[in-house]
C-alpha cells in the first residue's frame, strides 16, 4: 500500500467554525458522514485515495467564488447552481470554476458552498 | 355588443316545434397554446432562503431599468451603486424597494409572549403615514426622501431613483422610474368576433342557493340552452370560458374540526368535498359544449403560494374524461386565436391593496403592468416559492388581455403604450357577489359585462 491507512481515514475532516455545536443539522454533507460511519465495520472506507483530494488552491478559488457578491446569494444551491445561474443572468462567472466543478462533482466538499457559516 | 349579433329570426320560440331546429355550430378553436410553462413547478424545494429571488428580480430587471433611465434622464447620467455613492452627487440608483411599515403583521410580534398582546386583527389596509421607504441594491440598504409617494409604493418593486445623497445619509430624490410597459407582443388576432368568457369567484359550497342557479344560467346560456336563435347564435361565438379562481367559496375553508377532539368529528366530511363535486357537475356541463381552462384561487384546494399549482383532475373524475377541460395554474399565460392573455385569480392585486394607498383595483393592475412585475409583494406579504434561478412573475412582453379574478366589480380599460401596446385590463367581478360575468372580444379587444340576476324575494322589480 501507498500509505498506511488509519480507521479514521473513513470519516471526512470537516472544518469546523467556532462555536458550532457538535450534533449538528440538516446539510446533506451529514448524511454522508453517517453512511460513512454506518458502514465503517462492513466495508472498506467508501473514500478510497483513488481519487485525488481537491488542492487547496482549488477549494480557496471556490471559496473566493461563493463570497463574490456579484453572483448573489451562495446559501441552499450548489455551486455549479449558482455557476449556471450568473450565466443566464450575464454576470459571466469565471470559466475555470465551472471546469474544476465538474471535474470533482462527486465531492460534496466542492459542490456545495463554503460551510464556513455553518449552516 | 353581444346581443347586437342575434340573428334576426328569432320566432322560433313562437312557432311550434319544427322537425329541424337550427344548429349553430360553436366557433372552431384555432391557435391556442399555453404559455404557462414558467408556473409550473416540478420538483419542489423548501429549503432554500428567499434572498435568491429578490436577487434574481433585481439583477433581472436591473438592464432594462438602467435602459428606462436613460431614456428619461439623460444618457450622461451617472449610475451609481449605493456602495459608490458620494455625498451631494446627483446621479441614478437601482433597486429594490422596501416599505418599513409599523402595522404589518409580523409572526414575531404575535408570538411574543412577553408582551401579553394580542394579535392584531386583519385589518383592510396597513398604511401609516409614518412608513417609510428604503432602497436596497446588492450590498446596502438607504432611506429615501423628498419626491416620492411612499404610501403608493410597496416592497419588492424595482425602480430607478434620481437624486443625491444628504449629509445624515438619506437619499433625496428628485424623480423617480419604473420599468413601464414591457415591449409589445405583435397582433395577429381574429379578424372575426371572437368571444371569451372570464369569470371568477363562482363561490360553490356556500350555503346561500341564490348563486347556484346565476350559475346555472351562466352554464345554460354558454352552452346553448338559453333563449331563442338569436342568443343560440351569439353563444356560439364565444370560444373558451376561463374560470379565474374562487371555484370554491370561503365557507369550505373552516378550520373548526381542526382543533376539536378526533371522537367529535369522526363522521364529519370536509365542506369542501360536497363543493367539489358541484363544481365537477357544473364543469361536466361546460366541458361538453366549450373548452374550459380552470384556474385555482384563494380557496381552492391546491397549494397557497403562489404560483398556484392546477387542480387536480382526479378531484373532477367527470369532467376530466373531456379534453376540453384545462387545469391550469395561477398566474395563466396563453395565446388564444393569436391574442395573449395573462391573468391571475387576484391575490396578488388584493394584496397591493392592502399595503398600498392605492384604491382603484384597476388602478393597481395598470400599475403592476407599469411596474413590469405581475406581484412585487411576493414573498413579503404574498407566498411565494423561493425561485432561484429566475423571477418567473417579470413581465417580459406586454400581452393583450391583461386580468385580475374576484374583484369587488367589474372594471375595464384598454390601454395604449408609448411603443404601440395595446392592453385591455379587465378586472373580472366576484360572481357569486355580483352575478356578473365579463365577455372580451377577441376581434376588437372590446370588453363587456355580462349579468345574470335572479328575483329573489325581496327585490321591488
Amino acid at each position: 500500500m501507498e500509505q498506511p491507512r488509519r480507521i479514521t481515514d473513513s470519516f471526512p475532516r470537516r472544518r469546523r467554525g467556532p462555536g458550532r455545536p457538535p450534533g449538528r443539522l440538516k446539510d446533506r454533507k451529514d448524511k454522508n458522514k453517517d453512511k460513512d460511519k454506518a458502514q465503517l465495520k462492513v466495508r472498506e472506507c467508501p473514500r478510497a485515495p483513488s481519487q485525488p483530494p481537491p488542492d487547496p488552491a482549488l477549494m480557496e478559488m471556490l471559496r473566493r467564488f461563493d463570497l463574490s457578491w456579484e453572483y448573489g446569494p451562495c446559501s441552499g444551491i450548489t455551486r455549479l447552481q449558482r455557476w449556471e445561474r450568473a450565466q443566464e443572468l450575464g454576470l459571466s462567472p469565471p470559466g475555470p470554476i465551472r471546469d474544476a466543478l465538474l471535474e470533482h462533482r462527486d465531492n460534496p466538499d466542492v459542490t456545495y458552498r463554503w460551510d464556513g457559516m455553518g449552516w | 355588443m353581444f346581443s347586437e349579433q342575434a340573428a334576426p329570426t328569432a320566432q322560433g320560440l313562437l312557432a311550434p316545434p319544427s322537425g329541424q331546429p337550427p344548429t349553430f355550430p360553436r366557433v372552431p378553436v384555432a391557435g391556442y397554446s399555453d404559455l404557462s410553462q414558467p408556473f409550473r413547478l416540478g420538483e419542489r424545494s423548501f429549503c432554500r432562503q428567499y434572498a435568491h429571488v429578490y436577487a434574481v428580480r433585481l439583477a433581472g430587471m436591473r438592464p432594462l431599468l438602467e435602459r428606462r433611465a436613460r431614456g428619461r434622464w439623460g444618457d450622461d447620467i451617472a449610475l451609481r451603486r449605493l456602495s459608490e455613492l458620494q455625498e451631494g452627487e446627483k446621479c441614478c440608483v437601482v433597486g429594490t424597494l422596501f416599505k418599513a411599515m409599523q402595522l404589518q403583521p409580523s409572526i414575531l410580534q404575535e408570538i411574543s409572549e412577553e408582551h401579553n398582546l394580542v394579535p392584531q386583527p386583519p385589518l383592510p389596509k396597513y398604511i401609516q403615514p409614518c412608513d417609510e421607504l428604503m432602497l436596497e441594491d446588492e450590498l446596502q440598504r438607504i432611506k429615501l426622501d423628498g419626491a416620492i409617494d411612499v404610501q403608493r409604493l410597496v416592497t419588492g418593486t424595482i425602480v430607478a431613483v434620481y437624486g443625491r445623497e444628504e449629509e445624515d445619509g438619506r437619499f433625496l430624490v428628485e424623480d423617480h422610474c419604473l420599468a413601464d410597459l414591457p415591449p409589445p407582443l405583435p397582433w395577429s388576432g381574429p379578424s372575426s368576433d371572437r368571444f371569451v368568457l372570464l369569470a371568477s369567484g363562482l363561490g360553490l359550497g356556500s350555503m346561500s342557493g341564490e348563486a347556484l342557479l346565476s350559475t346555472q344560467l351562466l352554464v345554460d346560456v354558454v352552452t346553448g340552452q338559453l333563449g331563442a336563435e338569436g342568443e343560440q347564435s351569439c353563444a356560439a361565438h364565444i370560444t373558451r370560458v376561463i374560470l379565474a379562481g374562487n371555484l370554491l367559496s370561503q365557507n369550505t375553508q373552516s378550520r373548526d374540526t381542526i382543533n376539536k377532539a378526533k371522537y367529535l368529528t369522526k363522521k364529519t366530511q370536509a365542506a369542501s368535498v360536497e363543493a367539489v363535486k358541484m363544481l365537477d357537475e357544473i364543469l361536466l356541463q361546460l366541458c361538453t359544449s366549450v373548452p374550459v381552462d380552470v384556474m385555482p384561487g384563494e380557496f381552492d384546494p391546491t397549494n397557497y403560494t403562489l404560483p398556484q399549482q392546477p387542480l387536480h383532475r382526479c378531484m373532477l373524475p367527470l369532467a376530466s374524461a373531456y379534453a376540453t377541460l384545462r387545469l391550469v395554474t395561477n398566474p395563466y399565460q396563453a395565446s388564444l386565436d393569436g391574442v395573449r392573455f395573462l391573468g391571475t385569480s387576484g391575490q396578488n392585486i388584493s394584496d397591493i391593496f392592502k399595503y398600498s394607498s392605492m384604491d382603484d383595483y384597476l388602478e393597481i393592475l395598470e400599475w403592476t403592468l407599469l411596474a413590469g412585475h405581475i406581484s412585487p409583494t411576493a414573498p413579503d406579504t404574498l407566498g411565494c416559492y423561493p425561485f432561484y434561478k429566475s423571477d418567473p412573475f417579470i413581465l417580459t412582453e406586454c400581452p393583450h388581455v391583461y386580468f385580475c379574478g374576484n374583484a369587488p366589480r367589474f372594471q375595464s380599460k384598454l390601454l395604449q403604450g408609448k411603443e404601440g401596446q395595446r392592453v385591455l385590463l379587465v378586472m373580472v367581478p366576484d360572481f357569486s357577489a355580483t352575478q356578473t360575468a365579463c365577455l372580451v372580444n377577441l376581434r376588437d379587444l372590446s370588453c363587456q359585462p355580462i349579468t345574470f340576476s335572479s328575483f329573489g324575494a325581496d327585490t321591488e322589480d
